[in-house]
């Protein structure tokens, strides 16, 4: 059988009913009646799946949810020697099969990046690596960008199919979708019948057409150095920064932020560890128990977020840059700061230096 | 519009050398989106505009970011409000965040801005635009290729379809000419009154529905022109500690109420904190029903009067109601 079949826009909901069965299925829904923002839910019948523009949250809470139970605990007390007591700690975690079906090329490469932090390097995150293992992802080449899209100034493209392992291409009233590893491989019986020589013809010249796209303007992937020469200008930062308004929205939206804290909460006898996503906007971020914080300026904590993302993290691993264009940030941001022109104005002091 | 942007321009040009900063919009990352713009050097104020997206409430950086209470120099801060702005710079007054006389404000009657969400959902497809206009009971958006009309009440924003205040009450200077409100009194709460028709169990689940996408982004306290207390919230404090970091309802639920019951009486429903969710919750709903609440017993409304005191600021031992 050919690893490409077609999926008509009627069959969908049937063959997610079908997958669902076997797995997790997230799917892209609407917020709400009358919302325009879409996130990612799993599947269950009667969900309306939408294909049509980008979500915005993306699915980053399938392999990095917002908040997991690392560990439950539970005191007791020896009821013979009522001055000691022992803990019961429970840290299992049953992960299951997943499909993330309808994300896009920079939500997928968000999670390249966190491939690097939680599974490359000298410690690997059990929890993280679980779900990476357990998860596949069937992505919708993007034919939808909008004025804050800037996938190709970060090195991607809306018909990169990197860490994907099926590849969804719209065409005519359907989908041809293309298996693109031994993961993929295994769903695609499930998935429909096989596509039509046409169909697959079709599907090779969108695919062509949107992946010669440039999307965004600059190349922002050679930051690295004009970052360490803006890095002390704080005339720049303040400029660029005074109307941040601290919230945590664009580390949230963030495909490619993996922030986390670790709080344990506890009642009485009885708690959980917690791991949660934080944001390095916040002022809680950075405080230190002494009550020193060495953020305590939103300029400060802006500089960080861009430094990590264009300068320390490819100083880190490899050149990679930690940002994957997809303008989540740029979009959701209550007063529209726009990370590209921050990235780009750079530059130029570090020119003018010379 | 665009002349008002000119006299805006020039109305801050003729005091800015008496000015540290003028606070007023320029054009974000496209034509769609206006940005907050501060502009230190009046050869930068050309970049200032005024058109219906200029939604941000550039009051909330006042007792934040500027804080003009601590002033360096006897230079002022030139502010840009529209009418529900004015309502928080003057609950700001009263509440002494910010000094009256270190201020320059400009005032702009305004005809409502742009729920940019409404209008991506008619015409998703809204590219290359030019000039975004109100004509009439219209909104106008020029492309390079035609120019789209849609019906007001379907793209602007909530707050803006019930405004009773679109002129500024407070102000130095006045742009254009004071308008007619859209709303009258009678229907400042409209909203309310009709989830306050649901059963109790359909408004606890209409809450339900609406919190439990709350990822506790902090956007609709920091957005808040009254939200004072900076890096001090109770929801984040960590001795006592009120929120876990679990993302439950519970938590979330709570936070509001929080959020809420610290703008009661307070609030200025300039819409901020809706306008900014991520994930389109309409809390702006419960700070609303506060204010209802303020309304009836105490006869109260916030940012309309600056000599008044707030009510709940205050003690009143005569007070008949409480």
């Amino acid at each position: 059988m050919s690893e490409k079949i077609f999926i008509a826009q009627g069959e969908l909901t049937a063959v997610l009913e079908r997958l669902s069965k076997e797995m997790d299925v997230w799917v892209p829904v609407e917020m709400g009646d009358e919302k325009w923002g879409i996130r990612f839910l799993p599947y269950h019948r009667d969900t309306v799946v939408v294909l049509n523009r980008q979500s915005t949250l993306g699915p980053k809470n399938v392999l990095f949810p917002q908040v997991e139970t690392l560990l439950s605990f539970r005191y007791q007390k020896d009821d013979d020697d009522p001055s000691k007591q022992h803990i019961d700690l429970k840290d299992r975690q049953d992960i299951s099969p997943a499909l993330v079906f309808g994300a896009r090329p920079c939500d997928v490469r968000g999670f390249l990046t966190f491939d690097q932090v939680f599974l490359n390097g000298r410690y690997k995150d059990p929890y993280y690596e679980q779900r990476r293992e357990k998860t596949l992802f069937a992505t919708l080449l993007c034919d939808t960008e909008d004025s804050a899209c800037f996938c190709s100034s970060v090195g991607s493209g809306p018909g990169d199919r990197e860490g994907s392992d099926l590849w969804i291409i719209p065409v005519d009233e359907g989908f041809v979708v293309e298996a693109l590893n031994e993961k993929g491989r295994k769903l695609i019986p499930v998935m429909g019948k096989q596509a039509t020589p046409e169909q697959i013809e079709k599907a090779r010249r969108i695919h062509e057409q949107v992946s010669a796209k440039h999307v965004g303007e600059d190349d922002l992937t050679r930051s690295a150095r004009d970052f360490t020469g803006r890095f002390e200008d704080m005339d720049y930062w303040r400029d660029m920064v005074s109307k941040c308004i601290s919230c945590g929205i664009c580390t949230f939206v963030c495909p490619t932020c993996y922030c986390f804290n670790i709080t344990d909460e506890s009642r009485d006898l009885t708690g959980e560890r917690l791991r949660s996503w934080d944001s390095c906007m916040f002022y809680h971020y950075t405080l230190e128990a002494s009550g020193h914080n060495p953020r305590p300026e939103k300029f400060e904590r802006y500089r960080n977020r861009v430094g990590h993302k264009f300068s320390y993290f490819p100083d880190t691993y490899n050149g990679m840059i930690s940002c994957c264009g997809c303008g989540r940030c740029i979009r959701s941001c209550p007063v529209s700061i726009d990370i590209r022109r921050v990235v780009h104005h750079l530059k130029e002091a570090v020119d003018a230096e010379v | 519009m665009e002349d008002k942007a000119k006299t805006l321009q020039e109305e801050f040009l003729k005091v800015f050398e008496k000015l540290d900063v003028a606070l007023g919009w320029e054009t974000g990352y496209d034509s769609l989106h206006a940005t907050p713009s501060f502009i230190r050097q009046s050869q930068d104020l050309n970049r200032m505009v005024w058109n219906p997206l200029c939604s941000q409430n550039l009051c909330t950086y006042l007792a934040k970011t500027l804080n003009p209470s601590v002033r360096e120099n006897d230079k002022k801060i030139g502010i840009c409000v529209k009418g529900c702005d004015s309502r928080s710079l003057i609950a700001l007054i009263q509440e002494k965040f910010v000094a009256r006389e270190t201020l320059y404000i400009v005032g702009i009657p305004c005809e409502g801005t742009v729920d940019w969400r409404r209008l991506m959902r008619l015409k998703p497809s809204l590219k290359d635009v030019q000039a975004v206009t109100i004509q009439g009971n219209e909104l106008c958006v020029e492309t390079t290729q035609k120019t789209y009309r849609f019906p007001l009440h379907k793209v602007l924003e909530q707050r803006c379809l019930q405004c009773r205040y679109p002129n500024p009450i407070i102000y130095d200077c006045l742009i254009g000419h004071p308008i007619t409100p859209r709303a009258g009194d009678g229907q400042a709460y409209e909203d309310i009154e009709k989830i306050e028709q649901y059963s109790l169990s359909d408004r606890l689940k209409f809450w339900e529905k609406e919190l439990d996408r709350c990822i506790r982004c902090y956007a609709c306290r920091n957005a808040c022109p009254l939200c004072v207390c900076r890096d001090r919230c109770i929801a984040e404090t960590r001795t006592p500690k009120w929120l876990t970091q679990r993302c439950d309802l519970t938590e979330k639920f709570l936070y509001h109420m929080i959020h809420a019951m610290h703008l009661a009486g307070r609030c200025t429903e300039c819409g901020e904190c809706e306008r900014v969710c991520p994930v389109e919750i309409p809390v702006t709903l419960i700070k609303k029903k506060l204010n209802q609440i303020v309304k009836d017993m105490l006869d109260y409304e916030a940012g309309i009067d600056p000599q008044k005191q707030p009510p709940l600021l205050t003690f009143d031992p005569g007070e008949n109601k409480i």
